[in-house]
């Protein structure tokens, strides 16, 4: 059966022009046809890689709603992680995330594309070895472990909340940061107390509307940027109750593309938290 | 002409009577439901005395938003079916098989998310109203030709897919990258989360809807024996379908636009009410409308105390409910040979 499934791939392969087998470990120490397929790979392969390395990034990378190397993606060629596409770019080097465009990932596989999946992490200790793997595919250690110092520096400079607050992230949806999550150890870095360990949630990380009300947050966490397309996930978090709690307690804005991803930039949200929160110390 | 309230018979009161003590219970008991428990009479208290404290907040903007609306769009939905199959003599007829709801979903869509929601918040329910209104005038002419029972039907569904394909076009266009899996709350309707202000919005319209449709059931009643024995008793039909139609579009296009579309409710409800109060259109508005919010209410009860999370839609559960027994109630009907 495999070997009746590996015969289409292998055809393709040299319709393609590739030698199939041991194709990888061919492969140069510097990738120069890098295609990204996950918007948090867009975002350390842009930052990490020379732009001649870059083949294509996804369709979300140039989206500055969502994506914060969106002036670095301008131009560049993008797609939508179909297979037909990536084959097309004849990448030496693709670049998948682990829960992302699975189809396409595992014919890449079979045809035996280099490629490297990135999982999601749940500690800095995951960002940091993230960080220098992706540099090490790349060929570009030294600007890996320079982009894991320079975090290491940011994190340093962070002073915590003197006093632990009781903090509440609130997503569109009424979706907040669950425990054992890297958004949690944001929030244990800065400080805070994530109650959303105490809450009701469903298994997506739903919060009731009722539980966020009675939570006692002393810091309500939420992305207060420009209001963009109207979407009733985005409504919710401006419902009479949320507006309740804003006036009640202290909110700060955090966009959400700042730790949508794990990043270098997951330090500048520690340093916003734990500055918001010394601010509610305060008075 | 008359057309007060007051119904003619002791049995039609009696069971007005029962449904709306039902329908009180079971606002109560969704005031009563939640995610977070807290003291309600307190709160109550707190509300009654102007003290804006949290529970008071949470009883006023969520918990009794949500059993409101859930009678009020329940109510319209009951009263529109019991309206619809007494004027078109089709006991399929439904805001939901006919599209009605369909439409009402597309423009509710079309005005939100084009984001005139935003700036003019009245657009919303507008939106609801003017999609429900042209699904109906569409009806209408289709009616007027004298179609078959069946042909009408069929009409129905075809608008109702085409209102369908539509909104999930309009979502799938929209560049928040949320809007397109939020068609399962336009097609399928959800009362979560809602916020007195949609009930402000949606009130004043249902309201004159209802109005408009209550005031036909006497013509309903005299249209049993035919649309000439009517114009002889001295209805005017032109008004009478004017004031359907209009008030069919404004109580389920203004429920539609903030509650999505509820499918079921107005097709089940008069055959539940028919045995109680007999086959007389005009007898059966009011309980339909009763039984209907009853029904809402209940389906929206058991999405929050089933385990499901995230809850279900409202409208699985008054399909899961409403379609069995429809079926049991059509094969009860071929067995007797009626």
């Amino acid at each position: 059966m495999a070997r009746r499934r590996a015969c289409p791939a292998l055809a393709m392969a040299a319709w393609l022009g590739f030698p199939a087998a041991g194709w990888a470990a061919e492969a140069p120490a510097h990738p120069v046809r890098v295609v990204s397929m996950n918007l948090c790979a867009d975002e350390l392969v842009l930052r990490l890689a020379d732009r001649e390395q870059v083949a294509a990034v996804t369709a979300l990378a140039d989206d500055p709603r969502g994506s914060t190397v969106a002036r670095e993606a301008t131009g560049l060629t993008v797609t939508r992680g179909l297979s037909e596409e990536i084959v097309a770019l004849r990448p030496d080097l693709v670049v998948a995330g682990a829960f992302t465009t699975r189809t396409t990932v595992g014919l890449l596989k079979r045809i035996g594309f280099p490629l490297l999946e990135l999982g999601v992490p749940n500690d800095f200790d995951g960002v940091r070895a993230q960080i220098r793997t992706v540099a090490a595919a790349l060929g570009q250690d030294a600007r890996g472990a320079a982009m894991v110092a320079a975090f290491d520096a940011r994190l340093a400079e962070v002073v915590a909340a003197g006093k632990p607050l009781r903090a509440l992230v609130m997503r569109p949806n009424a979706f907040t940061v669950a425990p054992g999550s890297l958004g949690d150890a944001i929030l244990r870095a800065a400080g805070l107390v994530n109650v959303a360990a105490e809450l009701g949630r469903d298994r997506f990380g739903q919060v009731p509307l009722e539980a966020a009300a009675f939570a006692e947050a002393d810091l309500l966490i939420l992305d207060e940027g420009e209001p963009g397309h109207p979407s009733l996930a985005d409504a919710l978090l401006h419902h009479p109750v949320f507006d309740a709690l804003r006036r009640r307690g202290r909110t700060v804005s955090i966009p959400n593309r700042l730790w949508t991803c794990p990043g270098p930039q997951v330090a500048d949200v520690v340093a916003r938290l734990a500055a918001a929160a010394r601010g509610r110390n305060a008075p | 002409m008359n057309a007060r309230f007051p119904p003619r018979d002791r049995i039609e009161r009696r069971v007005v009577g029962i449904l709306g003590l039902l329908v009180l219970v079971l606002t109560l008991a969704s005031v009563a439901v939640g995610y977070a428990p807290f003291d309600i009479p307190a709160a109550a208290g707190d509300l009654l005395a102007g003290r804006a404290t949290l529970p008071a907040l949470v009883l006023w903007e969520l918990r009794l938003p949500r059993a409101l609306l859930g009678g009020l769009v329940g109510f319209s939905l009951g009263l529109t079916g019991a309206a619809m199959q007494g004027y078109l003599r089709n006991p399929l007829a439904d805001p939901g098989i006919l599209g009605l709801s369909s439409a009402a979903a597309l423009g509710a869509v079309l005005v939100f998310y084009g984001g005139f929601a935003a700036s003019f918040s009245l657009a919303l329910p507008l939106g609801g109203i003017a999609g429900a209104a042209l699904a109906a005038l569409a009806l209408n002419l289709v009616a007027a030709r004298g179609g078959t029972t069946l042909g009408l039907i069929l009409a129905g569904v075809a608008l109702s897919s085409l209102a369908g394909a539509l909104t999930a076009l309009a979502l799938n266009l929209s560049p928040n990258p949320y809007a397109a899996l939020e068609i399962v709350f336009w097609l399928m309707g959800s009362l979560a989360d809602r916020s007195m202000n949609h009930v402000w919005l949606c009130l004043p319209l249902m309201a004159a809807g209802w109005a408009l449709m209550l005031s036909t059931g006497r013509a309903l009643d005299a249209l049993t024996l035919g649309e000439d024995t009517a114009a002889s008793l001295g209805f005017h039909l032109v008004s009478v379908r004017l004031r359907l139609v209009t008030g069919a579009a404004l109580a389920v296009g203004s429920g539609v636009a903030v509650s999505g579309a509820i499918g079921f409710v107005g097709l089940v409800v008069p055959h539940l009410v028919r045995p109680l109060v007999g086959a007389r259109p005009g007898a059966g508005l009011w309980p339909s409308g009763l039984a209907g919010a009853a029904l809402v209410l209940a389906a929206d009860l058991g999405v929050r105390l089933l385990a499901t999370r995230p809850e279900l839609k409202l409208g699985v559960v008054t399909a899961l409910v409403g379609a069995p027994f429809l079926i049991v109630l059509l094969l009860r009907q071929r067995g007797r040979g009626a």
